[in-house]
């Protein structure tokens, strides 16, 4: 009886410390391979389920007409994405074509697992508008090609507003207190039973543009925090105006949803009216919810839509890795989903209205309802806009997990929203490097 | 010659095949010392040498000696992720062991079909720590879950348990908990070994029940409870799996299921601080290892060998 226990305990103490700080172990391989001409590209991206089946198909179409390359399509959702491309990067396993992000961009490229695409064999930019590649674009190189344009919007159910007996708004006029009015009234008209709007703060495009509304931005130009305590204590008063008109859901139901896919989402399960989505996932939530959505401009402080600080964004990027071993297969099939018609036509505006200009004629005809709707909806758009937002500094990709925290802390009335902006702000700061 | 004479003869003479035999031990051994040195002790030196630099994953580390170190003391969200962790330790711990023996002693009683019941309480512990049963506890305690449509028949209003920061914790101690499966299978052992002569007097002698739980079983199991205590212990400050799948990877709400593994893990591969999270995972080390030697101290006063 003594001895087993004792003997136990040690051997038991000797594996779990052991495994204690030993966290991760190595996978080590290679990223791709080649025999015999065949070459074999990795392809990462993130999206809904929409993406995945279109984004296959113009890969199967790709393999058709190229028998030596094969194209392993490796994809997941937005929340697990990035935690994965950390770890095959830094084991030295990176997939050769990514799916980046404007929050992530720098973060990479700034340390050299990007490929400069000016010197990409085989990739043309000679048809893209010439602003939408400046995004991707910084010391000298370019980094990420912009793969969509997209805007922030206020995603619309109309059959949620005639349920509840309410009209969808003029967004060429509205404010942000008829925004409140309007998503309150929903509320109370169904019952509660649809909830008039998903909350703001639960990413960081929400508090740019209200920043940028009041002649701020998140970000300034020489990559530091650009908005004020002031403005970012206003901006989560208002969150918290929503709250209190019922507006918005409990606050429970909003940090459930932070961590829901697309597909779950309460918007797209049919709770909610209203919600602040990108321009492009029109398509996937359309898809989701099975029903005609409508998008409708960012409201404003003043009524004029003009001054709602919107601005085209590269709704994502394709980067390909700088230790891929197939740099110019690489770049061709990236040249693919870029520049040919044929990857436009199955693409189509799923990842926000194609940047080059040919493609983008070329497909206009051709799109979806969904599609269709957020590609006018991007070009109506385009006489308001306002000055391009700078992108995210390096340590700023973590400012959608810090500005969530706050906005939860906000609405369960943990934190004062002065308090929680003077938090927000530090630590944002603190990330930056 | 005696049975002794020929032991001791043997002693003596070294045996020709011994070399043989030894090499024959290494080579069964090998895959164990393989993945000793090549996936626990290499990967433990790395992290060692990287806790003292900075290190972001793409480029080679910096050497930057106790940054990391001096770092933490003022790193808020450490600390808070220190205050989750302990709690998440101290109050599912004891817990966890109290129904697990309370649970052994109903079994050890002879219950019909025991074999059963066993499999039945030791499941949880093999699944407690898998996706899976992290993502059914998401369900279960969703805004729509298990929990909320049984109190509803109950007309009691639920709330989203996992989402609301002050009850997503409970939430993991309750899962924590409910793999008390495996330090009961050790107490049943446990209490086989305890001699029946023991509960024979004292029945003899007019013990009761609790008299005779408290008197005899106790006692005579401490060194069990002191096996099972060290090991949860240690297990629990490693908890990850749990609380990543059931805040989907935020250790939300509100940081309120940061474990320090979690916060480690964003720091590592979230924020590309792979120095800063080397540095944490040997500060762990250390606090498992001050609060294993204090379970250590602490037992001369409270665990009795029998013999």
């Amino acid at each position: 009886m003594r001895h087993i226990p004792r003997a136990l305990t040690a051997l038991a103490l000797a594996t779990t410390l052991l495994a204690a700080s030993a966290c991760g172990g190595d996978s080590g391989g290679g990223s791709s391979s080649a025999d015999g001409g065949k070459v074999t590209l990795r392809f990462t991206w993130w999206g809904s389920d929409t993406r995945t089946k279109l984004t296959q198909q113009v890969i199967d179409a790709y393999q058709k007409d190229h028998p030596n390359v094969t194209i392993k399509g490796e994809f997941g959702e937005w929340s697990g994405y990035w935690d994965k491309l950390a770890t095959t990067v830094a084991a030295n396993d990176a997939p050769d074509i990514i799916q980046m992000d404007e929050k992530y961009l720098r973060e990479y490229a700034d340390r050299g697992a990007l490929q400069d695409l000016k010197k990409a064999e085989g990739l043309d930019t000679g048809k893209f508008e010439p602003d939408t590649l400046g995004a991707g674009e910084f010391d000298g190189g370019l980094y990420g090609l912009n793969a969509g344009i997209n805007s922030f919007a206020v995603v619309v159910n109309p059959a949620a507003f005639k349920t509840a007996g309410v009209a969808v708004p003029d967004d060429t006029t509205w404010t942000w207190d008829d925004f409140s009015r309007i998503a309150a009234e929903i509320t109370t008209k169904t019952g509660g039973k649809i909830t008039g709007a998903g909350a703001l703060g639960t990413n960081e495009a929400g508090l740019n543009l209200w920043a940028r509304q009041n002649g701020e931005s998140l970000w300034t130009k020489d990559g530091k925090v650009g908005v004020s305590p002031e403005k970012t204590t206003d901006f989560f008063k208002y969150i918290l105006k929503l709250r209190d008109a019922k507006a918005i859901p409990s606050a429970e139901a909003i940090s459930q949803d932070m961590n829901a896919s697309l597909d779950q989402s309460a918007f797209a399960t049919g709770k909610l009216a209203m919600s602040f989505i990108w321009s492009n996932q029109l398509v996937a939530f359309s898809k989701a919810t099975g029903q005609q959505l409508k998008l409708l401009r960012i409201p404003s402080a003043d009524g004029k839509a003009a001054d709602n600080g919107s601005y085209y964004k590269g709704s994502m990027f394709w980067s390909i890795s700088a230790r891929s071993k197939h740099q110019k297969e690489a770049a061709e099939f990236v040249n693919y989903l870029a520049n040919s018609t044929a990857a436009g036509d199955v693409l189509l505006a799923e990842r926000g209205v194609p940047p080059n200009t040919e493609v983008r004629a070329a497909v206009t005809p051709k799109l979806q309802p969904a599609d269709a709707a957020s590609a006018k909806f991007i070009q109506d758009i385009s006489k308001d806009l306002g000055d391009p937002s700078p992108a995210p500094p390096v340590g700023g990709g973590q400012v959608e997990k810090i500005i969530q925290r706050y906005t939860t802390e906000v609405l369960f009335g943990r934190q004062a929203p002065d308090a929680a902006a003077k938090a927000f702000l530090d630590e944002v700061n603190g990330e930056l490097k | 010659m005696s049975a002794l004479g020929e032991l001791g003869s043997l002693r003596g003479k070294k045996p020709a095949g011994q070399k043989k035999d030894n090499l024959a031990g290494y080579l069964f051994l090998a895959p164990w010392l393989l993945g000793l040195f090549l996936i626990t002790i290499g990967p433990m030196v790395a992290s060692l040498y990287l806790s003292f630099t900075d290190y972001n994953l793409i480029q080679a580390p910096q050497w930057i000696g106790l940054e990391n170190f001096t770092r933490m003391l003022s790193d808020e969200r450490l600390h808070n992720s220190l205050r989750v962790t302990f709690t998440y330790v101290f109050v599912s711990v004891p817990l966890q062991l109290a129904i697990a023996l309370l649970l052994a002693v109903v079994l050890d009683r002879g219950v019909r079909g025991m074999a059963f019941y066993r499999s039945v309480f030791y499941l949880p512990s093999l699944l407690g720590s898998s996706v899976a049963i992290a993502i059914l506890w998401r369900q279960v305690f969703g805004t729509t879950g298990l929990l909320n449509q049984v109190l509803d028949v109950f007309g009691i209003e639920g709330k989203g348990w996992i989402s609301d920061p002050s009850t997503a914790l409970g939430t993991l101690v309750v899962l924590n908990v409910w793999t008390f499966g495996s330090p009961m299978v050790i107490f049943l052992a446990g209490l086989r070994q305890i001699p029946t002569m023991y509960y024979e007097a004292a029945s003899v002698d007019g013990a009761g029940v609790l008299r005779r739980f408290f008197s005899i079983t106790l006692p005579l199991l401490t060194p069990i409870l002191f096996f099972n205590l060290v090991l949860q212990i240690i297990h629990a400050f490693q908890s990850f799996t749990q609380a990543f799948v059931v805040s989907g990877g935020s250790g939300g709400p509100s940081d309120s299921t940061m474990f320090f593994t979690l916060y480690l893990y964003d720091r590592g591969f979230g924020n590309f601080d792979m120095g800063y999270a080397s540095a944490m995972a040997w500060f762990l080390l250390v606090i498992i290892g001050v609060f294993t030697a204090a379970n250590f101290f602490a037992s001369k006063y409270w665990v009795f060998y029998d013999d």
